[in-house]
């Protein structure tokens, strides 16, 4: 079997597995974002537009600003702002949570579109030099480790900042008051509120979280990998994130391992091409398992209890 | 005897006048609003001074317009936006009307397009009144499948229809990429299907009326410039079924119970777990024949890769059928605009230099506009401050007097929200269906 072989041979490549963490790492922000959110009660279907706004906010800005870090500072800026909006409109006035996100996704692509065109002519933006790119950082000596050392530490900037993010998510959901009170509102938000908790103060931030993780995410799109921004980059990214979080159970942990599986077939779908197996029929693959843990087959995957109904406060 | 007869109907006739009236304003308000706010976006966007920013929105608009409804021709190119918009639509408000989110029409339309066109492909010299209902039927039954298999999943195994229906999108996406790239690429260019066989396309409506009216009547002048095919008129039939199914029989008073209040309809002994079942697969079926429609009826009669990850019919139909409070008029109207903006947005950019994308934007302030309920948030709080104006009442009188109007917080909280604990259960209001239709 021609496939197998190259499968073989595939996997034990360094390349690959690089590859699939890069992915895992682009995944795992908005992921972890949706994640916060969600947790929080509020459901959260736009990464995929806080991203794609946050991709053109860092090309954009950081061409305006000449420098990289300012590129990273416009993407979560845009990035929370659009999270402002989907938490202003599902907390404060209670809409749904659904088409609120869809709305959110909707707006991204027309106004960076719209915008791409008002500000550059139509002519879109050049490809960016390396100077104002996101570089790759090699961890000094342990980056020489035989086949460890690629894969791990020669990776973007950003990926190592979503692993640091990943643990301190990890911590503070579960070791810490905050947490706690994260969780509270997600599950019950009346007895949080009468507990003390601010429900609706714990949602705003967890909401804008989910924006600036969104956002971040999208400027390593254009900054890191792409180094250019172009309409519609982000290409249903946000919506595997959505897909890596369910399939994750909404806890960081399993939502890491769900982004490198989803990763890994990514990464494959680019290097399997020639083997005769389609990368569209391996791009449908994070979506069955998805659906599959939905349905129970591999543990079933239940959201927090108050997700996505909007709170009243002196409600019963 | 017969005056104040007359004068009790007149006044039932004022309140319904005036309730048809309520149930437009919330529409007609986002749509403003979304307008007003598009205006602004040209006028913060473009250079110049005061009077030249303003003067390039109004031509816009202008151009959006005359775009959108201006000509023959213009609306011809509209209404072939609007056919799968509408049956797309309907398979949203059809789950709206069951308190089901169905975000999937996009998945199920590629499914049904896809479906059609395989029919087509395997059978090329079958004559077409064959081919026609054939492929009509197998886009309608694989958009029922596809539909199917969320409310499956929703009705025995309680995963949450929009997670289900997102990811069923992404896998008919990808698949039906992989199809019209491998087994049904075109021998002659990649990433794109041969065209369906002639005999299986539908006629243009200005052909088919030469051919049939015209005969007798006064004959269409140029017929081809006006591309809109008959398949407007098969989304025009499917919007009397779709008020047939739900205001006319068991099933869809059914539905209607189901979605009103569940714990009612579970009392009642209603199937609720098969009806969730049937209206997703009825659902998915308008969707699958919006694909097969779309196909038959346009240049190219072909199937392109990445289209239907691209096409935003889906989502539209979800604004189309709020916006249109889901029922079969009002989501006929709202088709109309949705699609007239989004073919006179394409006007727009080539005539008046306003990228066509700000129409995405204003699809979306329309959905944040209806799903925040923004003109009844005004209503209250003008309400409100006139109640302390009148009476300078003290704050916690005043909260007394608002928590007592009808669809404040309060009042809503003692509906099913308590109950509706799974993810993303919709705040009721928002797609709430209104009675009549």
């Amino acid at each position: 079997m021609l496939f197998f072989q190259v499968l073989f041979r595939v996997l034990q490549s360094s390349d690959l597995w690089n590859a699939t963490l890069g992915f895992a790492a682009l995944l795992l922000l908005p992921a972890l974002g949706g994640l916060i959110s969600e947790r929080s009660g509020v459901v959260n279907i736009a990464m995929e537009g806080m991203m794609l706004t946050g991709a053109y906010a860092g090309v954009m800005s950081a061409l305006a600003t000449q420098s990289v870090f300012g590129g990273l500072m416009g993407a979560m800026v845009a990035g929370g702002l659009m999270a402002l909006v989907h938490a202003f409109i599902s907390i404060n006035f209670k809409a749904n949570q659904i088409v609120s996100g869809i709305a959110i996704n909707l707006a991204a692509l027309g106004l960076t579109n719209f915008l791409l065109f008002v500000q550059t002519g139509g002519q879109g933006v050049p490809s960016l030099k390396d100077s104002l790119r996101l570089p790759n950082i090699s961890l000094g000596p342990i980056s020489h480790i035989p086949f460890i050392g690629p894969v791990f530490f020669q990776q973007n900037i950003i990926f190592y900042v979503a692993i640091l993010i990943l643990i301190g998510i990890q911590f503070m959901l579960f070791h810490t008051n905050i947490g706690l009170r994260i969780r509270a509102v997600g599950e019950h938000p009346q007895a949080a509120d009468t507990a003390g908790v601010n429900v609706y103060l714990v949602r705003y931030l967890c909401v804008i979280s989910s924006g600036i993780l969104s956002g971040l995410a999208g400027a390593f799109l254009s900054l890191g990998i792409a180094g250019i921004f172009n309409s519609d980059m982000t290409a249903g990214v946000g919506f595997i994130a959505l897909a890596a979080m369910i399939f994750g159970k909404y806890t960081p942990w399993s939502t890491g391992v769900a982004c490198v599986i989803f990763g890994l077939g990514e990464a494959l779908s680019i290097r399997l091409q020639d083997s005769g197996i389609s990368p569209d029929l391996l791009s449908t693959v994070p979506y069955i398992l998805t659906l599959i843990a939905l349905v129970g087959l591999i543990g079933r995957t239940t959201p927090p209890a108050a997700d996505g109904v909007p709170y009243y406060p002196g409600s019963e | 005897m017969a005056a104040p007869l007359a004068a009790a109907t007149a006044s039932n006739v004022l309140t319904r006048v005036r309730k048809i009236l309520q149930s437009f304003a919330g529409p007609i308000f986002a749509v403003v609003l979304a307008m007003v706010a598009g205006s602004i976006v040209i006028i913060v966007t473009t250079p110049g001074s005061i009077p030249v920013r303003l003067s390039s929105a109004a031509a816009a608009y202008q151009a959006l317009l005359y775009g959108a409804f201006g000509n023959g021709q213009n609306l011809s190119f509209t209404l072939t936006t609007v056919t799968p918009l509408i049956l797309a639509s309907i398979s949203v408000a059809l789950s709206f009307r069951a308190r089901l989110f169905n975000i999937g029409a996009g998945g199920q339309l590629a499914m049904g397009g896809m479906t059609a066109g395989v029919i087509g492909f395997e059978l090329p010299h079958s004559p077409g009144w064959v081919l026609i209902p054939l492929m009509i039927v197998g886009g309608a039954v694989a958009g029922a499948i596809w539909g199917g298999i969320a409310g499956f999943l929703k009705a025995w195994r309680g995963a949450h229809e929009v997670v289900t229906t997102i990811m069923l999108n992404w896998i008919a996406f990808f698949f039906t990429d992989y199809l019209i790239n491998g087994p049904f690429q075109s021998p002659h260019t990649a990433n794109q299907t041969e065209p369906i066989p002639a005999q299986a396309t539908l006629p243009h409506i200005s052909d088919f009326y030469n051919h049939t009216l015209g005969t007798f009547l006064p004959q269409i002048a140029n017929p081809q410039q006006y591309i809109a095919d008959v398949g407007f008129f098969f989304s025009l039939f499917a919007l009397v079924v779709y008020w047939f199914i739900i205001s006319r029989t068991t099933f869809g008073y059914e539905v209607r119970v189901i979605g009103e209040n569940p714990k009612a309809a579970h009392y009642a002994g209603i199937p609720i777990k098969r009806n969730i079942f049937l209206v997703m697969a009825i659902a998915g079926a308008f969707s699958g024949l919006a694909g097969a429609l779309q196909l038959m009826g346009q240049f190219p009669y072909q199937l392109i890769a990445t289209t239907f990850s691209t096409q935003s019919t889906g989502f539209d139909a979800i604004g189309v059928a709020l916006l249109g409070r889901t029922t079969s008029i009002g989501v006929l109207l709202a088709a109309l605009l949705f699609g007239g903006l989004r073919q006179g947005g394409t006007y727009m950019q080539a005539f008046a230099g306003v990228p066509g994308d700000l129409v995405y934007i204003i699809q979306a302030l329309v959905l944040f506009s209806i799903a925040a309920e923004f003109l009844t948030a005004i209503q209250r709080s003008l309400h409100r401050r006139s109640i302390s104006r009148r009476s300078g009442l003290s704050p916690s009188v005043i909260a007394a007097a608002v928590a007592a109007l009808p669809g404040t917080p309060a009042d809503r909280e003692d509906g099913a929200l308590p109950e509706s604990t799974t993810l993303a259960s919709s705040s009721e209001s928002s797609v709430s269906p209104i009675e009549e239709d």
